[in-house]
């Protein structure tokens, strides 16, 4: 008997359920197309940035913030890919003193993205974000990934 | 007292948890079953004295109160037993009334020794004390804002407040004040007034994950707590603030203040590791296990599978060995010798089925640690 697939919850009225996890973690929500416009003006920022050749101002920017809450699906999807524009733009040898520089909070958001990006291999470059990944976990250590795994806050 | 930590191997199984008399000549630890095994010391070694069998599915956690010398053990049964010395020496069990429906997982004695709390999975802790008229112990529930299991305790050395780690990835600190056992407690940075079920703080790491480990500071006044997202979160509520370290390591399970200002985490990464406080600010110190060797963070994930590729190998060649004298979780750290406020050893269970204990190098009466 498969015993480990039974919902012990389901006769539970009082179960702490997913909807209420997510409140707790990330709080009310903001209105849709507030969060989309705040994504699109900072894919805007994040290029005028990097056109300047500011990389680092441009990653910082980019982790900035980012779009958490279940149906923001859209949103998440053009955050993700501006921060994947960011990370191609970066030449490797410039990644370990970048991910130096950011504070612990945003080596975590960091890595959700790059765990974000490999999720779709079809879209972009598994090598460089592969790359990414070592030097953050140099730097970050397996905490950082753990937090990836526990954070309810996706990206 | 030698530097060198000292290593007890038992061979029976994984230790799922551990406590020692008020003398240390005696140890009570269950390898995962649901019998409880007692040891006495003798010449250097442990050598099974007892062992209390009343529950029947493995018992999660165990508490030896060190002046009245009764045991208490608690169980995915559901039950909870206090062990008492009988007149021929023998553990005699009395069965607790927790009035739970799933496992009980956590158990620790108040200071006084008068009340102990049973942590649960059925979202509340069961605070239990001795009713002379019916001759038997009975739990009280704290319940409310309690949302999932509760994993761990810690009581307040003012034996009223508890703080508990749950598994809704909050810890909270709450008032277990039992009218007619407990006189009303002198005011603390948590509160002056504390009816039962006070709710005193509720706190969390920030980034999720379940709250495995908490800890009140030797004067009460802080909180530790560590969580499944590797972080560990110092509560100051005398001062207000809050501190959560991101730990560069995997998670921590249980932790332990060595004195006001070093707190030692230990739990998935195998050995204890000492965070201090330098100023107002916390951060982490060193790992107390001198053997270890960090691992090769030279080779990333692609490396080892491009290596693996040309050489066609199924498994990686890496240094599977770990480093350290665990060699697999701890789950649990409790204080060995030395006072509340100043730990001189602490011991270590864990999966490995080694009990380990540790001199932190405090009783040279410097804070320094002989690594």
């Amino acid at each position: 008997m498969s015993f480990r697939k039974i919902d012990i919850d389901a006769l539970e009225e009082d179960a702490l359920g997913q909807d209420e996890l997510d409140f707790q973690e990330i709080g009310e929500l903001r209105p849709q197309h507030e969060v989309e416009s705040q994504v699109n003006n900072r894919a805007q920022e994040v290029r005028s940035l990097l056109q300047r050749g500011n990389a680092a101002g441009a990653l910082t920017t980019s982790l900035q913030d980012p779009p958490y809450g279940r149906n923001f699906g859209v949103a998440k999807a053009r955050n993700t890919q501006t921060v994947m524009e960011v990370l191609n733009s970066i030449k490797v040898a410039e990644v370990p003193q970048l991910v130096k520089t950011l504070g612990p909070q945003e080596q975590d958001v960091l890595m959700k993205y790059l765990y974000a990006g490999m999720a779709a291999p079809e879209q972009n470059n598994s090598g460089v974000l592969l790359a990414w990944h070592e030097k953050l976990t140099e730097v970050a250590g397996q905490g950082c990934i753990v937090r990836v795994i526990t954070d309810r806050r996706t990206v | 007292m030698s530097n060198q930590p000292i290593v007890n191997e038992f061979g029976l199984g994984p230790i799922s948890c551990h406590a020692f008399n008020q003398d240390r000549s005696e140890l009570a630890v269950c390898f995962n079953s649901n019998v409880v095994s007692i040891f006495r010391q003798s010449g250097g070694s442990w050598t099974l004295s007892s062992t209390l069998a009343e529950h029947d599915k493995p018992v999660t956690s165990i508490d030896w109160a060190p002046k009245s010398n009764r045991i208490v053990t608690c169980s995915q049964d559901r039950n909870a037993y206090v062990w008492t010395l009988d007149g021929q020496k023998q553990w005699k069990p009395t069965l607790v009334l927790l009035r739970i429906n799933r496992a009980a997982t956590f158990v620790r004695w108040s200071p006084e020794e008068d009340k102990f709390a049973v942590a649960s999975g059925s979202r509340c802790i069961s605070v239990c004390y001795f009713e002379e008229d019916n001759d038997w112990w009975v739990g009280k529930h704290i319940k409310k804002p309690i949302r999932s299991t509760v994993l761990s305790l810690d009581w307040h050395p003012n034996n009223v407040l508890l703080a508990a780690g749950c598994a809704d990835m909050k810890a909270r600190v709450f008032s277990a004040f039992i009218k007619g056992i407990d006189k009303k407690p002198a005011p603390t940075p948590w509160g002056e007034k504390l009816p039962f079920n006070t709710v005193c703080g509720e706190f969390s790491s920030g980034s999720g994950g379940w709250i495995h480990g908490v800890a009140f500071s030797p004067d009460g006044n802080s909180l530790a707590f560590t969580g499944h997202d590797s972080t560990i979160t110092v509560v100051d509520q005398a001062s207000g603030s809050v501190q959560t370290i991101r730990a560069p390591y995997l998670p921590y399970v249980s932790v332990l203040w060595l004195n006001e200002s070093q707190i030692v985490a230990a739990g998935h990464d195998c050995a204890p590791h000492l965070f201090e406080k330098k100023g107002n600010e916390w951060s982490f110190s060193a790992s107390l296990d001198s053997a270890v060797k960090k691992a090769d963070v030279g080779t990333s994930a692609r490396d080892t599978f491009r290596r693996m590729a040309s050489r066609a190998q199924a498994t990686a060649t890496n240094d599977t060995e770990v480093h350290t004298h665990h060699q697999n979780t701890i789950n649990s750290i409790r204080a060995f010798s030395g006072s509340r406020d100043h730990v001189e050893q602490f011991s270590t269970s864990g999966i490995d089925g080694k009990l380990v204990i540790w001199g932190t190098g405090l009783s040279r009466g410097m804070g320094n640690l002989h690594l």
